[in-house]
């Protein structure tokens, strides 16, 4: 007699847990549920997760028997990861919004509780699971004509040592001709496993100003699905920075919808990473209107046997005139066994537009090297000079020095594990 | 200061030295000359260290040490110094911060201590103006959009700041204007000491009318064939090469 592995489905069990919760009775949820059984969850067929089985790794950590976690009560420098940054904080502790712990240190700068969970962008399943699960949504909302000066820290803070499904959704308004600074953790001080599902919706006024960071440095059993969409208005500008340094898996489907004319919009990406970590950064960058510019440069820094996915895609749709769009992602690979899948999609219905795209995969240059050390500087850092150089390329245009000078030393740090 | 003994080197499987011997007295300049191919730059290459290279017989002593044995950046602490044929673009690496940091590990070496910012900037600007490097190009990042000329005056300015022993110049003539050659040859010839050696790796002859040399060797097949004094440099640009083809062909 021959025994049998029972396969597990995931997507049961999402169904059994979320009737079992009682999400039912929520016209949004059941919606947004009904509509991911009809998609389904991606499998290695899905064109835009061929390269990142996130259902496997889900598999291997997902446990939705308990619901809701009471957390420890927590120091407010726990949430801290920038040592000397002041800032507003949205904290979410094991997936819950907590306004215990979220607070405001700026005039016009407002955090509520929205009652509607509904939302036009669900361009990707894990959108919907999100909608589905979602405990509350956040509305982040920054007044006209503000500048807010402390930028606001929205915290994924995790103390469960079992797993946490968690489901943050938030939206972020900022006003026009105000400008806000954004920046993105999570902290998991017990180490256990967790899904960070996130779903966040920016919408950047007119003559606005944005710059957001992503920070992902976790452990090697969290999985994150990191789905943002951003939409920007005439003569705005928005920076948009992911950088990853660790976890299990990490997801990052990046959305920009150009809606206005003279946008700048910049996308900076750095994964840096080893062991066996999969970053899949896909941005999309869609120009909707004439005479924007939008740039992309992406780099990887892969060792061990860690794994990179990058999908660009440019869409300037026909009366997009004048558009100016660029793309860039190149990546070195230190590991034996690292890999990276990169695809550039540009999409051009206009015919008055500067676009271009590419991508480069490569060892480290060993002439460069070599010219370092004839000059008396050790293989060890010479090599750490060239890949810092390499890196801090994609931090080098950010604004917020405290935020920047710590991530630079992130980049360093990583480097040079001994120091 | 620095022996050469029955040295062999190959790269891959092609074998390219085939037995140099050379001495080099402290306070002297050696050029060596020779056709295409006949292994100069290998020379250079196994002397500061090259990997790609393989010494498959010989020995390299250098003030009592066994230079093979070094890897490059020993090499360089020690006081070999190559200025590179082509000088290596590093966008993101500050000049100015890898000078600094260049020039510190060195002195550690050495027993000096370090540097710190404005003792480093002195000694910087002292040497920028012995060799006539602007500013602005060190405020750049190393080597990155510079012109030919640019990135070889930039590998003297690293010889004036690091001091060597040895200076091993490796085609640094090779596209260089008349007035560029001047301005690196005037830099080569100021840091001209008793106690430091040059040797001056070229195919033509016009920059030994800056740098004169001590000694002229020609290098032919991996293997020194003749030696002389700068008389044999004019000899070699007013016939060519042909002429030793011919005699060795004939011996």
């Amino acid at each position: 007699m021959s025994t049998l592995i029972e396969k597990r489905n995931l997507l049961e069990e999402f169904q059994s847990a979320f009737t079992k919760r009682g999400l039912q009775s929520h016209p949004a949820r059941l919606k947004a549920m009904d509509w991911l059984i009809a998609t389904g969850l991606p499998g290695p067929k899905t064109e835009e997760y061929r390269f990142t089985p996130i259902v496997r790794n889900l598999e291997k950590i997902v446990d939705l028997k308990p619901e809701i976690f009471e957390s420890r009560e927590i120091t407010p420098d726990s949430f801290r990861v920038v040592p000397d940054l002041v800032c507003n904080v949205v904290a979410f502790v094991n997936g819950r919004y907590s306004k215990k712990y979220s607070h405001i240190l700026d005039q016009g700068l407002h955090i509520n509780i929205l009652e509607a969970l509904e939302s036009q962008q669900h361009n990707d399943p894990f959108d919907l699971l999100n909608c589905a699960f979602a405990p509350e949504a956040i509305h982040i909302s920054v007044d006209q004509g503000i500048s807010i000066t402390h930028p606001v820290a929205v915290v994924y803070y995790f103390d469960a040592s079992s797993f946490v499904f968690s489901n943050p959704r938030w939206r972020c308004t900022v006003g026009n001709n105000s400008s806000l600074t954004l920046l993105e953790y999570e902290i998991n001080s017990a180490n256990g496993p967790h899904f960070n599902n996130k779903h966040a919706e920016i919408s950047v006024g007119e003559h606005a100003q944005l710059e957001y960071t992503i920070l992902q440095a976790g452990h090697s059993n969290e999985v994150q699905m990191n789905n943002t969409h951003i939409k920007i208005a005439s003569k705005a500008h928005a920076s948009c920075f992911t950088f990853s340094f660790g976890g299990q898996l990490l997801r990052n489907n990046l959305t920009l919808t150009l809606d206005g004319q003279g946008i700048d919009a910049h996308l900076y990406g750095l994964y840096q990473v080893d062991k066996n970590t999969l970053v899949d950064n896909h941005t999309v960058v869609d120009h909707r209107k004439p005479n924007s510019y939008s740039n992309q440069l992406y780099k990887g820094v892969m060792d061990g046997n860690s794994k990179g996915v990058f999908n660009g895609k440019v869409y300037v749709r026909p009366d997009a005139q004048k558009t100016n769009a660029f793309q860039s992602n190149r990546n070195i690979l230190l590991g034996e066994n690292s890999t990276v899948n990169t695809k550039p999609q540009l999409e051009i219905w206009a015919d008055d537009v500067k676009c271009s795209h590419g991508c480069t995969t490569g060892q480290l240059d060993e002439e460069a090297l070599f010219y370092l050390q004839s000059r008396g500087i050790g293989k060890e850092m010479a090599r750490g000079m060239l890949l810092h150089a390499f890196g801090s390329e994609t931090v080098a245009s950010m604004k917020n020095q405290v935020i920047k000078t710590f991530i630079e030393g992130l980049i360093s740090s990583k480097l040079n594990p001994n120091n | 200061m620095l022996t050469i003994k029955n040295l062999k080197a190959k790269i891959e499987d092609k074998q390219i030295l085939n037995g140099i011997n050379l001495h080099v007295n402290a306070g002297e300049v050696h050029a060596i000359m020779g056709p295409n191919g006949s292994g100069k730059s290998t020379l250079a290459s196994v002397l500061s260290g090259r990997e790609e290279y393989e010494v498959t017989e010989g020995e390299v002593d250098f003030l009592g040490k066994n230079l093979l044995q070094m890897s490059p950046e020993e090499r360089a602490r020690e006081g070999v110094f190559m200025a590179f044929q082509y000088p290596v673009e590093i966008p993101g690496v500050s000049t100015i911060n890898f000078m600094k940091t260049a020039l510190n590990k060195i002195r550690e070496h050495r027993g000096l201590p370090a540097l710190d910012a404005v003792a480093f900037l002195k000694v910087m600007k002292e040497k920028m103006k012995l060799v006539e490097i602007d500013q602005s190009l060190l405020n750049r990042s190393l080597n990155e959009g510079f012109s030919g000329g640019e990135k070889k005056r930039n590998e003297i300015f690293q010889l004036a700041m690091l001091e060597p022993k040895l200076a091993i110049l490796d085609e640094t003539d090779s596209g260089l204007d008349i007035d560029a050659l001047r301005i690196v040859a005037n830099g080569v010839n100021k840091l001209r000491t008793k106690d430091n050696a040059v040797i001056v790796v070229t195919h033509y002859q016009r920059l030994l009318e800056h740098i004169v040399p001590d000694f002229v060797h020609v290098l032919y097949k991996g293997k020194i064939v003749k030696s002389g004094t700068k008389e044999l440099a004019l000899e070699l640009e007013a016939k060519g090469y042909d002429w030793i083809k011919e005699e060795l062909a004939l011996a």
